[in-house]
């Protein structure tokens, strides 16, 4: 029997179709992220280059110390993993590279805007658009008429008389469209490794078990609409509305409500802050923002800044940092509604099986929102390194050729995902197994089929 | 072998099958003979499980098809009015399909010669099921009615749209199953065919199973007379 199904589904050209529709834009997907990953690469070893040609310039056209700092930048990539290649994310939005001075950090840091309308959307014709919004489709396409047909097209009636067990019958007809379907998703993943040069480690595997998972999910949701048994008008109806719902409505208006109840207008007054911070600090008095200056790092306690000056090093640093830290507040405020935002886009994904696998998926590839809070903790680090390190050869005018300007190459932050496997695989399994065990009270109910014509 | 006691089908006010009792004995053939809305399919439906008495019971071998119908189901073989196959797969393939359905498997040597004695020319075994005449396919649907092996066999019309030839053939093989031991019941329109090929001829209106003839008591103008005085 199932030989005879197969042979039947090969020769129905539709579905061929729909495999060659799938491959291809997995393929296209493929290529754009590739595009990315050497756009992305290219732009890192630029950076590097430029970093030392800007450092040796300045080193030979600056005199003091103080002011060459004004003006060289240290870069901190934000390594992006092959995995991205499949899943972009917000990688397309958020810098690859940031490079600064050792001046006040923040408003270098949020100079750009921080809004992401696309946080739950995808912009990309990446894999994982592939995957999330084109899959479903075919595979609704595949098996919205699992039943129907048989009913409309006047088959079903000699099949009831006949079989034993027609749900057996319908269990291999869904698995031969089931392994047809993730045959070509496995074509792809192997592909992917090939061509993207992934490596073979436990986050390629979660990427790899997730879309597995969330491709069987709809294989599960198709399962359960055929089992009531409606039309085949009725059926496609009922599918096409829950893929609107799941990968288009419910996932623009979560964004929408998270954007809403953890709003961050923190960017843009972290940058006035930081601006006011110290621009406030030419007219006032130097005596204060050197004090509070001591206060932060005790150990420059020893530098003094010239009696009745008007400008020196050390003054102009502290009022740097006199900068940062007053918007040390907001800066924090604004990095934990990022958190809270993505730690409840996460929960509500327990119950979304598309926004679930979106973020599984970003997360993977080093390409979300996490991500990118990761990598300006580190900026931050990064960026305190440095000042510490030059902040004594400044105050006390350490000739600048003194120092061997060649050990400041570009640094790399490379982060790490974080590969829970329950949380990852849980959601969409029990949500499938709901929707089959939904179908199976169906079939049964339906007294093994026979009286449905 | 095919009992019905006391059979009702209702759909709310209206009476599809009004208290048939029935009793169709291994190798006995019974022609249902009515107009259209009799009661002729609903009755073959109660036998196929397809629909659930409102009361009376459905028995094949002695065994109650509402509350057994997967028991039931491997008895019987049914040929549906108008026969319906998978276009993208033959004949032969269909057949084998069909059987697989009901658990046997047959060699390709076995499925050609139920093509064979269906009457379906040997040309046509290795085409797709797509470019099949009406009639066509009404042999694979005999065929595999055949290939079943069944007690009991339900017929809906089966010849309509099969050519005199095609009727004539598939009379002589209802007529070897009924030596064999199958018990048949066939719907139809087909007076004379009815009172060619079956022992007991039954007229039903309007859910009622108003006469009970014997065939050879019959000719077939006198069948056909009694026919029109009873509808």
């Amino acid at each position: 029997m199932a030989a005879l199904l197969i042979k039947n589904f090969l020769r129905t050209k539709g579905f061929i179709f729909g495999l060659l529709i799938l491959f291809l834009s997995g393929l296209t997907s493929l290529y754009i992220g590739k595009h990315f990953l050497e756009k992305n690469h290219e732009i890192v070893k630029k950076t590097a280059h430029f970093q030392q040609e800007n450092i040796d310039r300045y080193v030979q056209n600056t005199k003091e110390m103080g002011s060459l700092l004004y003006y060289i930048r240290f870069g901190l990539s934000n390594q992006a993993s092959n995995l991205a290649g499949l899943s972009i994310g917000q990688r397309d939005i958020n810098p690859a590279v940031m490079s600064v001075t050792i001046r006040n950090l923040q408003e270098q840091k949020y100079n750009t805007d921080l809004m992401n309308p696309m946080y739950q959307l995808i912009g990309n014709l990446d894999f994982s658009f592939v995957l999330l919004y084109l899959f479903p489709l075919i595979i609704i396409a595949f098996g919205f008429n699992l039943v129907s047909e048989e009913k409309e097209e006047g088959t079903w009636s000699l099949v009831l008389s006949q079989a034993i067990s027609p749900l057996k019958m319908l269990l291999i007809k869904m698995g031969i469209r089931y392994v047809s379907v993730l045959a070509v998703l496995l074509l792809l993943f192997f592909i992917a490794k090939l061509y993207l040069q992934i490596s073979f480690d436990v986050a390629f595997i979660a990427y790899i078990v997730n879309s597995l998972l969330y491709v069987s999910f709809w294989f599960c949701a198709v399962w359960l609409v055929v089992s009531f048994h409606k039309n085949s008008s009725q059926n496609a109806l009922i599918l096409l509305t829950s893929w609107v719902l799941l990968t288009i409505v419910i996932p623009a208006s979560v964004n929408a409500a998270i954007v809403h109840l953890y709003p961050a207008p923190e960017a843009f007054s972290t940058v006035l802050e930081s601006r006011d911070g110290y621009h406030t600090k030419w007219d006032k008095p130097k005596e204060p923002t050197i004090q509070k200056f001591y206060q932060r790092y005790p150990q420059f306690a020893q530098f003094k800044h010239p009696d009745e000056a008007d400008y020196s090093t050390l003054w102009y640093y502290a009022m740097q940092q006199a900068g940062d830290d007053e918007a040390a507040t907001q800066a924090n405020a604004l990095k934990e509604k990022l958190r809270k935002r993505d730690a409840l886009s996460t929960t509500i994904g327990l119950v979304i099986p598309t926004i679930h696998t979106q973020l599984m998926l970003n997360s993977l590839s080093l390409s979300d929102m996490r991500n990118y809070l990761n990598f300006n903790e580190k900026l931050q680090e990064f960026h305190e390194r440095k000042k510490l390190y030059f902040f004594p050869k400044m105050f006390s005018n350490v000739p600048i050729l003194q120092e061997n300007w060649k050990i400041f190459p570009l640094e790399y932050f490379q982060d790490k995902a974080d590969v829970q496997w329950l949380r990852a695989i849980l959601p969409l399994l029990i949500i499938s197994m709901l929707c089959v065990l939904w179908a199976q009270k169906n079939f049964i109910k339906n007294n093994t089929l026979n009286r449905h014509l | 072998m095919l009992t019905a006691t006391n059979l009702t089908k209702k759909y709310g006010e209206n009476t599809a099958l009004n208290s048939l009792n029935l009793n169709i004995e291994p190798g006995e053939i019974f022609a249902l003979l009515g107009q259209n809305g009799a009661g002729k399919t609903t009755t073959i439906n109660c036998f196929l499980g397809f629909i659930e008495p409102s009361s009376g019971t459905a028995n094949i071998n002695g065994v109650s098809v509402k509350d057994h119908a997967l028991e039931t189901k491997k008895h019987l073989a049914y040929i549906p009015e108008t026969v319906m196959l998978y276009p993208n797969l033959t004949g032969v393939e269909n057949l084998e399909f069909f059987s697989s359905l009901a658990g046997f498997s047959y060699s390709k040597e076995e499925l050609t010669s139920f093509l064979s004695k269906a009457g379906l020319q040997s040309t046509a075994h290795q085409q797709r099921v797509g470019g099949y005449s009406k009639g066509m396919r009404q042999k694979v649907g005999i065929a595999i009615a055949i290939a079943k092996k069944a007690k009991a066999l339900l017929l809906d019309e089966p010849t309509s749209g099969l050519d005199p030839k095609a009727s004539n053939e598939f009379s002589e093989i209802l007529k070897e199953l009924s030596a064999n031991g199958t018990a048949i019941l066939m719907a139809t329109h087909d007076i004379f065919r009815a009172k060619e090929v079956a022992n007991r001829i039954g007229i039903m209106k309007e859910g009622n199973l108003v006469s009970i003839i014997n065939a050879k008591d019959i000719s077939a103008n006198e069948l056909e007379q009694l026919y029109l005085q009873t509808v």
